[in-house]
C-alpha cells in the first residue's frame, strides 16, 4: 500500500525568520501556556500560515520558538495530517471520503475533480491553483458530500456546484 | 419554533453567539447566581443528582468524574473541552459552538469553578479553525465584559480560557491523546491509571469533557438536578443531540430526550429516506459502535437500550445505510478511516487496522477467499481488549457488527466476487470527464 | 512485611518489593512473560502488547477482606481484558495467569500482528540468530501466519556512518526514540508520521548529528537499526563473544567482543551486567578495530646500530636487561625511570613497579605523563576521600545534585554523562557544570546551571565556592580535626573576587554551594580539566577542602568521582605507579610502608621518586640515562614536547612497550610489541574504585605478549627469581600483599566487580597557594588555549580506529561564530596557533560553546604539544590566519 513518505524538502529556504506580525503572534501563543511546548501546535500554525507549508527551515524555527529538539518538532508536525509537509496549490481541496459523506455521493465527487483538475490525491495542477486530497470526516456529515477549501467548508455539494466554486476560486 | 428542549431551545436565535444577545436570553445570570454562592462541592452534588452522562461517545457521568479530583491536591487543576469532535457521523458540537459559543464559556467556567480550576482550554480540532475565531471572539467578548479573567463577575474568582486548534488527528479525541497534543506531543494516548483527574495536564488533575456536556452544565445548575431528570430515562437522564446523516430526507442535528425512538428520529423528525431508498441497518453512535439491522429500528436511543442491542449510544452519530448500499462496501470504508486514524502506538490497532483494510479492498474488489470472514473474525477479535486505547476497539466491534448482522452479504462477496448491491460504485462509474 | 507483596504468576507465589512490575515479578517466578517495548532504563510504555496477561486480584467482601472460596484461597476476581504486564504494578495476593488460552490467544494475536508488516528478511538481516523478533515468535507465536496481502514498505536509510535503518523492519516499539531522549539526552531519533506508516528517522532524514553511541542499534528488538560498521560481516553464531573491560576511559564499562578467529568483528553491550549494561559509547561500541589494525608490531626490535631491526624475544630481552644492569651499575639505579603505564592492567602496573623498585632499586616511577604540575598520588586519593564507601554510577543517576568541575564528561567520561542524563530525565537530577565552555551538560535543554569560568579562573572558582561552603558553616559528620582546619581555611580563601575575575557572580556561585549542601544524594566529578591543569596540584587541594566544606567527603563515605585520562589511571594510583606512593595508597617516604615491601620486592629505595615531567627534565639533562616508556606515545601525550625530544634524544637507553610503532616507539633502542587489551587477562580500577576483570577474548597478535610477561622476561634476565605462570599468579601476590586487596581474588571479582578495602585516606584540608596573577596585558592579542577530550579524538590510539578517525576527521581549531567574524575569519579558513615553544596550523570549525577570547582544540591528533607548556593559569596563543604576518604584542612565534 502506498503512501507518502515524508522526504527532506529539496527546494525550500536555507533559513527563515519570523515576520514582526508573526513575532508578536508567537509571543501571544507561549504565554498562554504554563508550559512552552503547548505552544508547539500553535507556532506550527502560525508558521505555515507565514509560508503555506513547512519546509525544514520553518521546523527549525519553531524548534527553536518552542524550545524542542528539531527531530522532536518533525515528528509532531507530521503526526497530523494538516500540516503540509510540501508545498500546495493556492487553494487547498480537501474532499471528505469517510462513511456518510460516502453514502452521499462522494466518491463520485472525487472522481469528477480528478479528472476535471487531471491530478490524483496529492497532486497540485500546473499553474499551481489547486491541491486535492482525500480526507477522512470533517463533521459536515449531514451536508455531505463536503469539501474544505483552505479552512473553508462547503457542503451539499455536487458536479455542478463544485464547478461552479472551482471557477471563483482563482 | 424550538428546535428541541434544552440546547437546541434557542440555538437559532439570530445573533446568539454575541454576548449581548446571549445576555439577552439570560446567559451568565448563572454564573452570577452561582460562584461564592453555591460552594464548588453543591455544584458537584447538582451535577451528579442531574444524571448528567459524557455525551462525547463514552458516556461517562460528570459529576462522579468531577468528584475524582482530589481536593487536597496542592498543584492547580484544569478543565478541558474535548471539541475534537471526529467521530465519523457526528457534528453537533460543530453546530453547538458556532451557533452559542458563550453558552460554551459558561459552561467551562462554572465546570472550572466546581473543580477549583483557573485555567481552562478548548481543544478543537484543527479543521474547525473558523470555529475557532467564533469561539475566540467570544471569549473576548467575555473577557471584556469580566466574565474571564482575575475576577470572575466581581467574585475573586479567577479563570482564563484559550481555545486550542488542532490539526487534524482523530485520536486526539481520546482523551489522555488530547492532553498529550495540548501538552505539545505527538497525539498518541497514554497509561491509565494514573486517570486525568488525578494526573492529566501537566501531571495536574484535570477534567476532560465534551462540548455538550459542558454546555448543559449552565442550564442544570439553573433549573437543578430533578429538572434534568423530568427528560430521558432512569439511567440516561436529560436530552442529547443527534447527528443524523446518510440519505435521509433531512440530515442534520436534533435535540431529543434520550429514550426517544431511533424509529421515529430518522422516519419522522429526518422525514424519512430519500426517494427509492429504503433502510438497510443505522449505526447509532458513530463509526465506532456496532450498527443495527433495520429489524432493530425501533431502539430507543438511551444508553442501556443500545448495549442491550450489542452496540452503544456512543456519540448519538445516526448514519443511516440504505438498501442499495454494499456493507462490506460501507465498512471498508470506516476500516480505512480507523487505519488512517489509527495513531501508531500499539501494535494491534496499528497492524490490525492495515491488515482488515487490505482483506476488505480484496473482498469488495471481487478476490475474496472464503477463509477471509473468518479471518476478517479472528483479526477483529484479537484487536478487541488488546489495543493501547478504545480506537482499536473502536475500529474492530464495526466489523464484528457488520459479520454478526449481514454475514450473507461477506458471503456473496465471496462465492460471487461482487456486490450484491453497489450504489456507490454505479454512480462513480457514471461520471465522465 | 513491610514493602514485600506477594505474587502468584502461574501458580508459583513468590515476594517481590511494592511497586514490581509484573513482567519482572514473573521474571522472579522464573515464568517468561515476552517484552519488546519495556526497557530496564525506560519508564513503562505498553505499547507493544506482547506481554499481555490475564490478572486478578482478591474479590473484597463488604467488609473490605478477601473473600474466601471454598479451597480455603481468595477468591480472585479477574480483570476482564488482559492487562500488559510492564505497566501493571503488583498488589498484594495478585495473581497472574499466562498460559491460559485467554492470555495464550491474546498473546499470539499480538505476535500474528507484529508480523504483518515485517519482512521476511531473515537472510539478509544482521539480527538474525539473535534477534528478539526472532527468539520470541518461535517461543510465543503461532507456527504461521495469514497474513497475505502486500506490505507496506518504506525506503532503507543510512543515518551516518554508523547507524543503518531498514524502516520495513521496524515494529514501533520506540525504544531508539526513548532511549536516545532519555538515557543520551541527544533526541537525534524521532517518530514521525502516524499508524502504520509511522517511521523513526532524524531530522529531516539528515545523517545523524549525534554521539553515534549505537545504543539505539543495541536497544532495538529487530534489525530495523543495524551497525554500518558491522554490517554483513557476520553471524552471531560465527563469533565468540567475551566480556571484557573497555579499553578507552575510566568509566570501566564492560564490553561484549564479538571475535571471530583472530579479529574483533564487533562489540556490543552486556544488557544486564557491568556498570553499563546495554550501554557503551561510540568508543565501546565501534571503536576497538585498531585491534585487529595490520600494523600491529609483531617482533621485537632494537637498535644495535644505527636503526632499529627485528629481533627475537630472546636477543631482544638479554640486550635491554645487559644495557639497564650497565647503567645501574654505572650511574646508580636513579638513572633509570619509568614513564607511562596507565593503559595497563593491575597486574601490569604491579610488576612495572616492582621491576623498577624491586629489582633495579629506582624510584623514579610516574604513569601520569600527561599532567603538567605533577599531582602527588597522595593528593588525588585525599581529594576523592579514597578508602571510603565510594559513590557508583547508580548512585550518579540517583542524585539529586550535582557539580562538574571543568571536565566535559562527554569527550572524558561519556558513561558518567548518560547517568546524569538519565537521572535528570527520570529522577529530578539537577546538575551544576562550571566550564569555560558550554559543554553539552551546560546546555539549556538539561535545565541545569553553568558557572561560565573565565579560563584560567578554575582555581579562584574552586575558592569561592569553598567560601559560600563554609558560610554556610561546617557540615555534619566532619570529624573534628577536619573541622578546626576548615575553620582555620577561611583566611587562605583571599578577599571576595568579583564576577570579572572569575566569570561567575558571587550570587550564583552561592546557589551553587547552597544546592550541593542542602542535597542529601550529591555528586562532585572532576577530571582531566583539573589534573591536567597547569595549576593541578593546588587545584587538587582545593578541591579536596572543597569537597569537605560541600558534605561530599565525611567520615562515613565520598561522593567525588575522578576522572583520568585513560580506562585505568585509577588503577596506576592504587598500583603506586606514582613517585610518592607504593601499591595501596602507602607512602613511597614513609619507612613503615617500605618496610611492608621489602620481603616481596627484595629491597626498596629509600625516598620517593621524580614525577614525569621532572624525569623528563633530569633524562634531558643527562641525570636520567634509560627511560622505559609502557604503552604511552609520550611525543603525543606530554605536555611539553620540546622537552621530550631533548630526553629521548639525551638517553642512552629508551625500552619502549607499544602496541604500533609510534613515533616515540620509532627513537627508542629496544621495542617490546605488546598485547591490546582484548588479547589479555587482567583486572583494572575504574572510577567508582570498581575492580573488575579484564578478559581475554583472542589470541594475542603473533609476536606480542602481554606487558606483564615483558616485564617478568628483563626482571628474570636481570636475576629475580619471579614465576609468575598467568596474570592471577600476579593478581594473587596483590591480594596478599596489597593491602586493600586482601580477600579479594579473580572469582569474587565476577560479576559485576569487587571493591578495596583500604583504608580511609586521611584527610589534609589545607590552604592552598594563592595563584599567580593572571596577565592581562596579553589578553587582548592572544587567545586562551582550550582543550579537551572529544567522542571521537581522544589519545593517538583513537587515531587508529578507523571508524573513530573517520568521525573525527582531521583536527580542527574552534571559535565561536561571533569570534570568528570579529577576526574576519570563515569555517575553514586554515589558522595558525603559536605558542611559547611552536606554532600549529590547522583549519577552523564554528562552535558556539567556544567562549570569546579562546579557542578550542580537541587534545588528539592536533600536536598541541608543539606549542609548548602552559605557564600561569594555562597557555595563551597567538591566533592569526595561516599565512598573515604577526600582530605586533601578540606571542612570538618560535621556530618549529
Amino acid at each position: 500500500m502506498s503512501h507518502d513518505a515524508v522526504m527532506p524538502t529539496e527546494a525550500g529556504p536555507v533559513t527563515l525568520a519570523w515576520s514582526e506580525t508573526a513575532k508578536a503572534e508567537v509571543a501571544e501563543a507561549l504565554a498562554r501556556y504554563p508550559v512552552k511546548r503547548s505552544a508547539v501546535l500553535p507556532v506550527l500554525w502560525i508558521a505555515q500560515r507565514e509560508w503555506g507549508w513547512l519546509p525544514t527551515a520553518a521546523l527549525r524555527l519553531v524548534a527553536e520558538s518552542v524550545g524542542l529538539p528539531e527531530s522532536e518538532v518533525f515528528g509532531i508536525a507530521t503526526f497530523y495530517t494538516m500540516f503540509n509537509m510540501k508545498p500546495v496549490g493556492r487553494h487547498h481541496l480537501q474532499v471528505c471520503m469517510t462513511l456518510s459523506c460516502s453514502l452521499m455521493g462522494a466518491d463520485r465527487l472525487f472522481k469528477h475533480l480528478e479528472m476535471k483538475l487531471g491530478v490524483g490525491h496529492g497532486g497540485t495542477t500546473a499553474d499551481g491553483r489547486f491541491t486535492l486530497r482525500r480526507v477522512e470526516c470533517l463533521a459536515a456529515c449531514g451536508g455531505g458530500p463536503c469539501m474544505q477549501v483552505g479552512f473553508d467548508y462547503h457542503e451539499n455539494l455536487d458536479e455542478k456546484k463544485v464547478d461552479a466554486l472551482l471557477e471563483k476560486l482563482r | 419554533m424550538s428546535r428541541g428542549p434544552l440546547l437546541f431551545k434557542d440555538i437559532d436565535t439570530p445573533g446568539l453567539a454575541a454576548i449581548d444577545t446571549y445576555r439577552k436570553g439570560g446567559g451568565y445570570e448563572t454564573l452570577a447566581a452561582t460562584l461564592n454562592k453555591t460552594s464548588a462541592d453543591q455544584v458537584i452534588e447538582v451535577v451528579k443528582a442531574s444524571g448528567l452522562r459524557g455525551r462525547g461517545g463514552a458516556g461517562f457521568p460528570t459529576g462522579m468524574k468531577w468528584s475524582f479530583v482530589p481536593k487536597a491536591s496542592p498543584k492547580p487543576r484544569y478543565i478541558v473541552c474535548n471539541a475534537d469532535e471526529s467521530e465519523p457521523g457526528t457534528f453537533k458540537d460543530r453546530e453547538l459552538m458556532e451557533k452559542n459559543p458563550h453558552l460554551l464559556i459558561e459552561g467551562m467556567i462554572l465546570a472550572g469553578y466546581a473543580i477549583g480550576s483557573s485555567l481552562g482550554y478548548i481543544y478543537l480540532r484543527g479543521e474547525f479553525e473558523y470555529i475557532q475565531r467564533i469561539v475566540d471572539k467570544a471569549i473576548g467578548e467575555a473577557r471584556a465584559a469580566g466574565l474571564l479573567g482575575d475576577n470572575v463577575a466581581g467574585t475573586g474568582y479567577k479563570f482564563q480560557l484559550h481555545t486550542h486548534l488542532g490539526a487534524g488527528a482523530y485520536i486526539c479525541g481520546e482523551e489522555t491523546a488530547l492532553l498529550s497534543s495540548l501538552e505539545g506531543y505527538r497525539g498518541q494516548p497514554r497509561l491509565k491509571p494514573p486517570f486525568p483527574a488525578v494526573e492529566g495536564l501537566y501531571a495536574c488533575p484535570t477534567v476532560v469533557n465534551n462540548t455538550e456536556t459542558l454546555m448543559c452544565v449552565p442550564h442544570i445548575i439553573k433549573n437543578g438536578a430533578a429538572w434534568h431528570r423530568q427528560w430521558g430515562t432512569e439511567k440516561s437522564a436529560g436530552t442529547k443531540v443527534f447527528s443524523v446523516s446518510g440519505p435521509v430526507k433531512r440530515p442534520g442535528n436534533y435535540e431529543v430526550p434520550l429514550g426517544y425512538s431511533m424509529k421515529q428520529l430518522i422516519e419522522q423528525d429526518c422525514g424519512g429516506m430519500v426517494e427509492g431508498l429504503k433502510v438497510k441497518a443505522v449505526i447509532p453512535g458513530g463509526s465506532s459502535v456496532p450498527l443495527l439491522p433495520a429489524a432493530d429500528l425501533d431502539t430507543p436511543l438511551d444508553y442501556e437500550s443500545m448495549n442491550a442491542k450489542g452496540t452503544f449510544l456512543g456519540s448519538g452519530g445516526v448514519i443511516v445505510i440504505d438498501d442499495q448500499t454494499c456493507i462490506v462496501d460501507a465498512l471498508w470504508n470506516v476500516t480505512r478511516f480507523y487505519e488512517h486514524e489509527s495513531c501508531g502506538k500499539c501494535t494491534p490497532c496499528r497492524e490490525g487496522t492495515y491488515w482488515m483494510a487490505e482483506v476488505f479492498e480484496r473482498l469488495e474488489n471481487g478476490h475474496g477467499k472464503a477463509t477471509d470472514i473468518e479471518l476478517l473474525a479472528s483479526v477483529a477479535d484479537n484487536i478487541l481488549g488488546k489495543s493501547f486505547c478504545a480506537l482499536g476497539d473502536a475500529a474492530a466491534m464495526p466489523v464484528q457488527g457488520a459479520l454478526k448482522h449481514f454475514l450473507d452479504e461477506f458471503e456473496y462477496h465471496v462465492t460471487h466476487k461482487s456486490c450484491r448491491v453497489n450504489r456507490r460504485r454505479a454512480e462513480v462509474a457514471e461520471v465522465r470527464a | 512485611m513491610s514493602g514485600l507483596v506477594r505474587v502468584t504468576v502461574d501458580g508459583r507465589t513468590v515476594e517481590v518489593p511494592a511497586g514490581t512490575l509484573v513482567t519482572d515479578a514473573a521474571r522472579a517466578a522464573e515464568v517468561h512473560v515476552p517484552i519488546f517495548c519495556s526497557h530496564q532504563k525506560l519508564p513503562p510504555l505498553g505499547a507493544c502488547r506482547i506481554c499481555v496477561v490475564e490478572v486478578g486480584t482478591p474479590k473484597l467482601g463488604p467488609d473490605r477482606k478477601p473473600v474466601i472460596g471454598p479451597d480455603g484461597n481468595p477468591e480472585i476476581a479477574w480483570m476482564p481484558k488482559v492487562q500488559t504486564g510492564c505497566t501493571t504494578t503488583v498488589s498484594d495476593g495478585m495473581h497472574v495467569r499466562t498460559r491460559t488460552e485467554v492470555a495464550t490467544a491474546a498473546r499470539k494475536g499480538v505476535m500474528e500482528f507484529l508480523l504483518v508488516n515485517h519482512p521476511l528478511d531473515c537472510p539478509v538481516c544482521d539480527e538474525g540468530g539473535e534477534c528478539q523478533l526472532q527468539d520470541l515468535a518461535f517461543a510465543f507465536g503461532h507456527d504461521y501466519s495469514r497474513m497475505d496481502e502486500a506490505k507496506r514498505t518504506f525506503d532503507s536509510e543510512d543515518l551516518g556512518p554508523i547507524v543503518k535503518k531498514e524502516a520495513n523492519r521496524c515494529i514501533v516499539c520506540m525504544r531508539c526514540v526513548r532511549y536516545c531522549d532519555e538515557v543520551m539526552g541527544e533526541n537525534a531519533l524521532t517518530a514521525h508520521q502516524r499508524g502504520v506508516f509511522t517511521e523513526i528517522s532524524s531530522f529531516d532524514r539528515q545523517p545523524l548529528a549525534c554521539e553515534q553511541c549505537g545504543n539505539c542499534v543495541e536497544v532495538c528488538p529487530v534489525g530495523a537499526l543495524t551497525a554500518l560498521p558491522y554490517r554483513f560481516k557476520a553471524r552471531p553464531w560465527d563469533l565468540r563473544q567475551h566480556i571484557t573491560i573497555c579499553e578507552w576511559c575510566p568509566n570501566g564499562c564492560s564490553v561484549r567482543l564479538g571475535v571471530r578467529g583472530m579479529e574483533i568483528l564487533r562489540a556490543r553491550g552486556t544488557e544486564f551486567r557491568g556498570v553499563n549494561q546495554e550501554y557503551l559509547c561510540v568508543r565501546g561500541r565501534f571503536g576497538h578495530d585498531w585491534v585487529n589494525a595490520p600494523d600491529r608490531l609483531t617482533a621485537p626490535l632494537v637498535k644495535t646500530g644505527a636503526a632499529l631491526e627485528p629481533a627475537t624475544r630472546d636477543v631482544a630481552v638479554a640486550w635491554a636487561a645487559a644495557r639497564l644492569r650497565d647503567i645501574a651499575a654505572t650511574h646508580g639505579p636513579e638513572a633509570i625511570a619509568f614513564l607511562g603505564g596507565e593503559k595497563l592492567n593491575l597486574e601490569e602496573m604491579y610488576l612495572m613497579q616492582k621491576l623498577a623498585r624491586g629489582v633495579l632499586g629506582t624510584p623514579h616511577v610516574d604513569a601520569r605523563t600527561r599532567q603538567g604540575d605533577a599531582v602527588p598520588a597522595a593528593a588525588l586519593r585525599r581529594a576523592t576521600g579514597a578508602g571510603r564507601p565510594p559513590l557508583t554510577f547508580d548512585a550518579l543517576t540517583d542524585a539529586q545534585e550535582v557539580l562538574v568541575l571543568f571536565d566535559d564528561l562527554q569527550g572524558e567520561a561519556p558513561f558518567a554523562q548518560a547517568a546524569i542524563v538519565r537521572g535528570f530525565r527520570q529522577r529530578g537530577l539537577h546538575v551544576t557544570v562550571a566550564h569555560a565552555r558550554r559543554v553539552k551538560l551546560a546546555r539549556p535543554r538539561f535545565k541545569g546551571d553553568w558557572l561560565a569560568v573565565k579560563p584560567g579562573a578554575e582555581l579562584p572558582l574552586v575558592l569561592e565556592l569553598t567560601r559560600a561552603a563554609l558560610a554556610l558553616g561546617i557540615p555534619d559528620g566532619v570529624p573534628a580535626e577536619v573541622r578546626s582546619a576548615l575553620e582555620a581555611l577561611k583566611p587562605s580563601l583571599g578577599a571576595e573576587r568579583a564576577e570579572a575575575e572569575t566569570g561567575v557572580a558571587q550570587a550564583t556561585i552561592a546557589a551553587a554551594a547552597r544546592r550541593m549542601r542542602e542535597a542529601g544524594r550529591k555528586a562532585l566529578l572532576f577530571g582531566r580539566g583539573v589534573l591536567e591543569h597547569p595549576h593541578a596540584s593546588a587545584l587538587v587541594q582545593a578541591i579536596e577542602n572543597l569537597a569537605w566544606s560541600l558534605g561530599a567527603i565525611s567520615a562515613e563515605r565520598s561522593d567525588v568521582m575522578a576522572f583520568g585520562a585513560h580506562h585505568d589511571s585509577a588503577g596506576a594510583i592504587e598500583m603506586g605507579l606514582a613517585p610518592d606512593l607504593l601499591p595501596g595508597g602507602l607512602a613511597a617516604g614513609d619507612a613503615a610502608a617500605r618496610a611492608a615491601y621489602e620481603k616481596p620486592f627484595g629491597r626498596l629505595p629509600q625516598s620517593p621518586g621524580l614525577a614525569a615531567r621532572d624525569i623528563l627534565a633530569a633524562a634531558a639533562a643527562g641525570k636520567v640515562r634509560a627511560l622505559w616508556i609502557a604503552s604511552d606515545d609520550l611525543l603525543a601525550s606530554a605536555p611539553d614536547r620540546a622537552l621530550v625530544e631533548q630526553a629521548l634524544e639525551r638517553c642512552e637507553l629508551v625500552i619502549v612497550n607499544e602496541l604500533f610503532l609510534t613515533r616515540t616507539a620509532a627513537r627508542a633502542h629496544v621495542v617490546f610489541p605488546v598485547a591490546a587489551f582484548a588479547e589479555k587477562d587482567g583486572s583494572t580500577l575504574n572510577s567508582e574504585g570498581r575492580l573488575q576483570r579484564s578478559n581475554r577474548a583472542l589470541s594475542p597478535r603473533p609476536g606480542s605478549r602481554p606487558d606483564w610477561e615483558v616485564f617478568q622476561e628483563v626482571a628474570r634476565a636481570l636475576g629475580a627469581d619471579w614465576r609468575y605462570r598467568t596474570a592471577e599468579d600476579v593478581f594473587r601476590e596483590i591480594a596478599r600483599v596489597v593491602p586493600g586487596f586482601n580477600g579479594l581474588s579473580y572469582a569474587t571479582l565476577l560479576p559485576n566487580g569487587g571493591w578495596l578495602s583500604s583504608a580511609p585516606a586521611a584527610a589534609n584540608v589545607a590552604p592552598v597557594a594563592p595563584a599567580p596573577a593572571a596577565d592581562d596585558a596579553a589578553a587582548k592579542t592572544t587567545h586562551w588555549l582550550l582543550a579537551g577530550g572529544t567522542l571521537f579524538a581522544d589519545g593517538s590510539l583513537s587515531q587508529r580506529s578507523d571508524t573513530l578517525a573517520k568521525l573525527a576527521g582531521s583536527p580542527r581549531a574552534r571559535l565561536s561564530p561571533a569570534e570568528a567574524s570579529r577576526l574576519g575569519l570563515a569555517a575553514g579558513d586554515r589558522v595558525e596557533l603559536t605558542g611559547p615553544a611552536g606554532a600549529i596550523t590547522l583549519p577552523l570549525e564554528l562552535d558556539d560553546s567556544v567562549p570569546a577570547g579562546a579557542v578550542f582544540v580537541p587534545y588528539a591528533g592536533a600536536e598541541l604539544n608543539r606549542l609548548g607548556a602552559a605557564t600561569g593559569a594555562g597557555l595563551r596563543v597567538g591566533l592569526r590566519r595561516a599565512g598573515q604576518p604577526a600582530q605586533p604584542g601578540a606571542a612570538a612565534a618560535v621556530e618549529r
